[in-house]
């Protein structure tokens, strides 16, 4: 794939039936969300003050943020060790990026008690830095509209090639502007996920006595770091390639073979820095024949299998085994911080030898909340879909299949 | 990309000075209590469980009963934990010489969990939040709740080792519940103590049980109950240590453990201050993500130049 693969909009129609399945899935979580305004939080949920972020918090920010990860991860390759040839991916992962971060920025509005006090965010003085939860916030804020910047070009690419000459005149004067600030606002879209996916780790250092010695440690931003690079990588191969298999997106396996190498060395770093810090620590004596000792093996194994996979002539050659390696790598990070965040998490607290000591409080997610995940997750994929659908975001293998905006001055005139 | 001698240079340089850094960058220190700080000692060996305290506090507080109906009908104000109507509680542990009454509330931590999560200070030490708040002084410790800076996210609930604060769930303008020491019941006409806060609980105790005063003077007044009968007291006073201390300390009966009363065992290190330490120690005071940034942005900046001049390149041929 070459610098020189211009992405184009794909077209079509817009409320196909996928469509309106995602849009229902939405609108039932659209319902259940309404609802939690008035009654609150309790009547929707199963949290309570002992599991007090349910699900919302670990799979709609956490996770949803790691697999919008891939923005970041692609960016680091692109702008930093400056590898041009995954110019292509960019535009697709800024995307996901976008979206995910701002489905995981909604969803907390959805989650805080008092949400009609977060317009106070930003009044600096009140800040408290010790919090890492207000750097996330603050953080997560300011990247949501980076990301947004970021998908502009796509817009403005597509405003410049529009057939109203009002639309063609903003793109044409905004586009290039934007394109000489974009190196300070990608310099941005680097740093703040650094920041921000390290405190996600760091959120949980607090809770020391409530999570699993195995999962509770000063390592903890290192890990979230490293978690949401490999799923950041693993999120755009997959994607990629279920762009290819719908749209025909171009699907280059050499480009992917070459970063999945690089994804095979951050899962691999993972793993090592996961046991050694273990290990050094003197947390072996935690493994047993328990659950946490199983959940602890499997998430190793999660890591492992797509490293090695990667790394496989024999995968790297097949479009299935990479993708299925892909959803692996995405797979393993979600499942790491699911258990940090939740599965590890007991509000009474372990035992010396890592035993759950006994509280009032279950919890297992009730309808709504998951409700509220799955729909938010639809929509998602929904504008995902929209998006890509109206402006050039995705470069695709034979232009001459596909319709128009976008795709430049006499393909426009033809359709006219 | 060739990398050039001075690129080396430059990069040895940043290098450098971010070691250099990174070494003076030093671990938040620990919070000592403060001297003024007040709180209550409680002792199990004299509370027989009248649970008058749990009521005072609901009328202190206005908060609305915990009702309760029997089997044969009639019903009960009786809370079976903290909640978002009861601020304090108190249970029991069976033991060989019968019951051990315990009584829970907030622990008033010298170095709380509570106040290191919260996002603008809506948990603060009194006098010592974000936000100036007029009547409040600061020195007494009492941790202090301002709905209007809190946003609800319950970061306090999962930094909270005692797991006090609690959230009204099924509210649709919720607000965070816990023990503020009866603050709002200091009497500014007093001299002393009372002009700071006069705890409900602390004053209705027919067998005081529970006291109010300086943690200094609760420290050794416990220290002098252990000493004066060693054989009816746990030699260790709750709270002198754990977690970095708290201003809310214990007495228990030998024979009943702390554990057994539903107290955590902590290290004597605050979670916040470990938590803080590790956060804060890569930023350098700031100076990490200022140089990132830049360093970025100028990498960028240069290695699209040379992408467009490459280009020119091509077409020019």
């Amino acid at each position: 794939m070459s610098a020189h693969d211009h992405p184009k909009a794909i077209g079509g129609s817009l409320l196909d039936r996928s469509m309106l399945m995602l849009l229902a899935l939405f609108g039932v979580a659209a319902v259940v969300m309404a609802y939690r305004f008035f009654a609150g939080v309790g009547p929707v949920s199963n949290m309570t003050d002992g599991f007090t972020w349910g699900i919302w918090e670990p799979v709609n920010v956490v996770v949803f943020t790691g697999i919008g990860a891939g923005a970041y991860s692609v960016g680091l390759l692109c702008y930093l060790l400056n590898k041009g040839q995954y110019h292509g991916l960019v535009r697709p992962a800024v995307l996901v990026g976008a979206i995910a971060y701002t489905l995981g920025g909604s969803s907390i509005m959805i989650a805080l008690g008092r949400y009609w006090n977060s317009y106070l965010l930003p009044w600096v003085p009140w800040w408290n830095l010790s919090s890492a939860l207000l750097e996330v916030a603050i953080c997560v804020i300011v990247y949501v509209s980076v990301l947004w910047i970021e998908v502009l070009p796509s817009v403005l690419d597509g405003a410049a090639a529009s057939r109203s000459p009002r639309w063609s005149a903003i793109g044409k004067t905004w586009g290039p502007r934007l394109a000489k600030a974009m190196p300070y606002i990608i310099a941005l879209a680097i740093l703040l996920p650094t920041m921000h996916q390290s405190s996600l780790g760091g959120l949980m250092l607090i809770a020391g006595p409530k999570i699993h010695p195995l999962w509770h440690t000063a390592l903890l931003p290192t890990l979230f770091l490293v978690s949401c690079l490999s799923m950041g990588f693993g999120a755009v191969v997959a994607l990629v390639t279920i762009l290819n298999l719908t749209w025909n997106a171009k699907h280059d396996p050499k480009l992917f073979a070459d970063m999945s190498k690089v994804n095979a060395g951050m899962l691999l770093f993972y793993v090592v820095l996961r046991v050694a810090d273990v290990a050094w620590s003197g947390k072996l004596r935690f493994l047993a024949l328990d659950f946490p000792t199983f959940l602890f093996v499997a998430e190793l194994a999660l890591f492992l299998a797509p490293a090695l996979m990667f790394l496989s002539p024999r995968v790297q050659r097949n479009k299935g085994r990479m993708f299925g390696a892909a959803l692996l790598a995405v797979a393993a990070g979600a499942a790491y911080r699911v258990d940090a965040y939740l599965t590890m998490y007991r509000p009474a607290g372990w035992t010396a030898d890592g035993k759950p000591i006994a509280a009032g409080w279950n919890y297992w997610p009730s309808l709504g909340e998951t409700i509220v995940t799955v729909g938010m997750a639809a929509i998602g994929v929904a504008l995902f879909i929209f998006i890509s659908r109206k402006f050039p975001v995705v470069v695709v293998e034979d232009v001459r299949a596909h319709t128009t905006v976008g795709s430049g001055p006499a393909k426009a005139v033809a359709s006219r | 990309m060739r990398i050039s001698r001075r690129d080396l240079l430059k990069g040895a340089a940043v290098a450098g000075a971010t070691t250099a850094l990174a070494g003076t960058a030093s671990a938040r220190e620990a919070v000592e209590p403060r001297p003024e700080a007040v709180g209550m000692l409680f002792d199990a060996t004299q509370c027989v469980g009248c649970r008058a305290c749990q009521t005072a506090c609901k009328r202190a507080n206005k908060l609305p009963v915990d009702l309760e109906t029997g089997e044969t009908g009639g019903q009960y104000d009786a809370p079976r934990d903290l909640n978002s109507t009861t601020k304090n509680v108190i249970k029991a542990v069976e033991g060989a010489n019968g019951p051990t009454y315990m009584k829970q509330q907030c622990m008033h931590c010298v170095d709380p969990s509570c106040v290191s999560v919260c996002m603008m200070g809506a948990l603060h030490k009194e006098g010592e939040g974000k936000k100036k708040i007029p009547g409040e002084r600061a020195g007494t410790g009492i941790v202090v709740y301002d709905k209007n800076t809190c946003v609800g996210c319950r970061y306090c609930q999962i930094g909270c080792a005692f797991n006090v604060p609690k959230f009204e769930w099924f509210d649709a303008f919720p607000l965070i519940v816990k023990c503020e020491l009866c603050r709002h019941r200091a009497d500014p006409k007093q001299e002393g103590l009372l002009s700071i806060a006069n705890p409900a609980c602390c004053e209705v105790c027919p067998r005081e049980a529970v006291v109010y005063g300086r943690r200094e003077e609760l420290l050794a007044e416990a220290k002098r109950r252990i000493a004066a009968a060693p054989t009816r007291y746990q030699q260790h006073v709750y709270g002198e240590k754990e977690g970095g201390g708290t201003q809310v300390l214990y007495l228990a009966p030998a024979g009943v453990s702390f554990t057994q009363l539903g107290l955590p065992e902590l290290p004597d290190r605050s979670q916040a201050s470990f938590s803080e330490s590790v956060s804060h120690a890569p930023y350098l005071h700031g100076v990490t993500p200022v140089a990132l940034y830049l360093g970025m942005a100028a990498l960028i900046a240069r290695s699209r130049k040379k992408e467009e001049a490459a280009e020119h390149r091509e077409e020019g041929k």
